[in-house]
């Protein structure tokens, strides 16, 4: 105690800092940097789980490279990426756009919108994996039959079941993106928009001209977040093809997927790792080139 | 260029009306300055006339043509924000040529325009800047040439000054002032500011309460102020105010009589005001005496608080010389500077 005292003040500061800090590095430390670097370290090796761990180098990675499932969940991976995030961002912004001009139910229609964000993915993706089953059970099917249409495989058929299983994942994110897309809307001053309709430009200017280009930084943090949420998606593919996870025949199957059946049905740690070291790689590049690219020049 | 005329313009939000039926006509290139405390209106009117509130009833007349039901863009006007409205991801040559949009100009014809309203406001070393390289007067002149690019019938300002710091402030006041000299187009400004309505207005119209309380000369609302109100919004510091009586051609006020003929009733009551430069401290026994309680020295000259008899009273004195605070003095006034308000509030003369 008469040591602290005895401290100067910016030294008290310092002694304070670190012992708030603390907590959080220490759950850093143990929680998040340990395992990143174990993961790394378990790519150049071999293990079961059980039993000892054993040095192949880049055994892990050549498998991979050669691996023509790998490819195909590769692929799949950056399909939802390109299709989920260009597709959620144009609905999400142009349902925001005409909330934040509707007065009438504003409050019940964003909560509305809101919802399925709350709700469980699990609980989601069974209800939609129910709406796409064949007649006559699955919704769409039974509507689709009854306008005299044949009816349409959505999860049975190697082309439909990965749109089909895009389509709820994009729309349990759009709450979430129009929440930011308003609050982002909210913050261009009103003033903008009625310096424009004094000097007369029109609705579709304004929007291109003045609304787009000060909502960027809002764009940019949404297309980031939501490029990393589809490049994990998992959750959604798994529960809607539970009997055949990823099917059929790897059409719907993303890397997290692949990365869990190879560490837990598998139980090959190390390739399982290497999988992971190349999903981590993918999401840093990608953030880091989309950032780069939409940084204000 | 233009007149405006507002004819029992009226403002109501739901069941709250807001501005009361007010009427005024604004001459061709006449500099108008709305001046009033917050919540008065006076954003609220000039929002109507151009255009981006509704009008709930009367008329707003633009040169010939009731304007009530054209959008803003039909209306000849221009409008300069508070807080500018520049648009920060544009230089400044598409920010003042964004009026230009929707006008048939060819492209040189629009960066000929663009030039010359650069070269008005000084700004054409500064026409390929984005916003945030600019300081607080060059984003305000950005925005009046915005404004001006258009060559409208009508400017109008919404305190467009309020955001810069006193010094700029004064000078931007200055410019605005002497622009309107030389491109002479009609000018509605809005302001809370009595300073900046006095320094640049042909007229000016005080509202309070979503009603006119005067409309005229910087000169006539200051030296002939229509009632308490308006007395006591112009000029700073305040007038004082004393209450009074008016019997047999005498006022009495503050235990001193003065003479006046004024057209009230034997006996009413009345207030008499007396602003702070005329009533000066003086070593002779003069209208009224009391002790000094406060001193402001403003250099050139000094404000002195005088308490005559529990009443405080504000009077100018030496900037030199000033007296010592706890000192008696003597406060003199010349009667024909007094001004004297009906228990209504209203001006009597």
């Amino acid at each position: 105690m008469k040591y602290y005292r005895n401290l100067s003040i910016s030294q008290k500061q310092v002694v304070w800092a670190w012992t708030f800090l603390a907590l959080p590095v220490l759950f850093y430390v143990v929680i998040r940097f340990a395992p990143t670097a174990n993961a790394i370290l378990l790519s150049f090796q071999k293990w079961n789980l059980l039993g000892a761990r054993e040095w192949v180098g880049l055994d892990n990675y050549v498998k991979l490279y050669n691996d023509p499932v790998f490819w195909k969940v590769f692929r799949n991976t950056f399909v939802y990426l390109i299709l989920g995030t260009p597709a959620s961002l144009v609905i999400s912004f142009f349902i925001a756009y005409h909330l934040d001009k509707t007065r009438f139910l504003h409050s019940t229609l964003r909560a509305l919108y809101f919802l399925p964000f709350l709700t469980s993915t699990v609980a989601m993706a069974w209800v939609w994996r129910w709406f796409y089953q064949p007649v006559p059970i699955g919704l769409f099917n039974n509507f689709i039959a009854s306008m005299g249409f044949q009816q349409i495989a959505f999860l049975n058929s190697t082309t439909n079941a990965l749109p089909a299983i895009l389509v709820p994942a994009v729309w349990a994110g759009l709450g979430f993106q129009i929440i930011i897309f308003m609050a982002g809307l909210r913050a261009i001053p009103t003033s903008y928009y009625e310096a424009a309709r004094i000097d007369g430009v029109s609705n579709w200017t304004t929007l291109w001209e003045i609304t787009l280009p000060l909502l960027k930084p809002t764009i940019v943090f949404l297309v980031v977040f939501s490029s990393i949420s589809f490049l994990r998606i998992f959750d959604q593919v798994f529960n809607m093809t539970t009997n055949n996870p990823g099917g059929p025949l790897n059409s719907t199957k993303p890397l997290v997927l692949m990365i869990y059946q190879t560490a837990f049905s598998s139980f090959d740690m190390g390739y399982a790792a290497a999988q992971t070291v190349v999903l981590f790689a993918v999401l840093l590049t990608v953030s880091l080139v989309q950032l780069r690219l939409m940084r204000d020049r | 260029m233009a007149t405006v005329s507002l004819r029992n313009l009226v403002k109501a939000y739901g069941k709250t009306e807001v501005l009361h039926a007010i009427s005024l006509d604004v001459a061709d290139g006449e500099f108008v300055v709305f001046v009033g405390p917050s919540g008065c209106g006076k954003s609220t009117t000039l929002r109507m006339i151009a255009g981006l509130e509704e009008v709930s009833a009367g008329e707003i007349w633009i040169g010939d043509r009731a304007v009530n039901h054209l959008e803003p863009k039909d209306r000849n006007i221009a409008m300069v924000f508070q807080n500018y409205a520049i648009y920060p991801h544009m230089t400044v040559r598409k920010n003042i040529g964004f009026g230009l949009r929707t006008s048939k100009l060819s492209k040189p014809d629009r960066n000929r325009r663009i030039d010359e309203v650069a070269a008005i406001l000084s700004m054409t070393d500064y026409l390929e800047r984005k916003p945030a390289q600019l300081s607080g007067g060059q984003r305000q002149r950005v925005a009046i040439g915005r404004a001006m690019v258009r060559d409208p019938a009508v400017f109008l300002f919404d305190e467009p000054l309020s955001n810069l710091d006193a010094q700029l402030r004064t000078q931007m006041r200055l410019e605005i002032k002497k622009l309107h000299q030389r491109v002479g187009t009609t000018v509605i400004f809005v302001t809370h500011d009595q300073v900046e309505a006095m320094t640049m207005a042909d007229r000016i119209v005080i509202m309070k309460d979503g009603s006119i309380q005067q409309v005229g000369t910087p000169a006539e609302v200051f030296h002939q102020p229509a009632n308490i109100f308006v007395a006591q919004f112009i000029g700073a510091p305040s007038m004082n105010m004393l209450p009074a009586r008016y019997a047999g051609g005498q006022i009495s006020v503050a235990g001193q009589s003065i003479k006046a003929t004024l057209p009230l009733p034997d006996g009413s009551d009345l207030t008499v005001g007396i602003r702070p430069d005329d009533l000066l401290v003086s070593a002779e026994p003069a209208l009224f005496a009391g002790i000094v309680s406060v001193l402001e020295p403003l250099g050139s000259e000094t404000l002195a608080h005088i308490d005559i008899g529990g009443r405080d009273l504000i009077a100018t004195a030496d900037g030199r010389s000033p007296p010592a605070v706890g000192a008696r003095v003597h406060l003199a006034a010349d009667t024909a500077n007094l001004h004297f308000f009906a228990p209504t509030g209203e001006a009597v003369r």
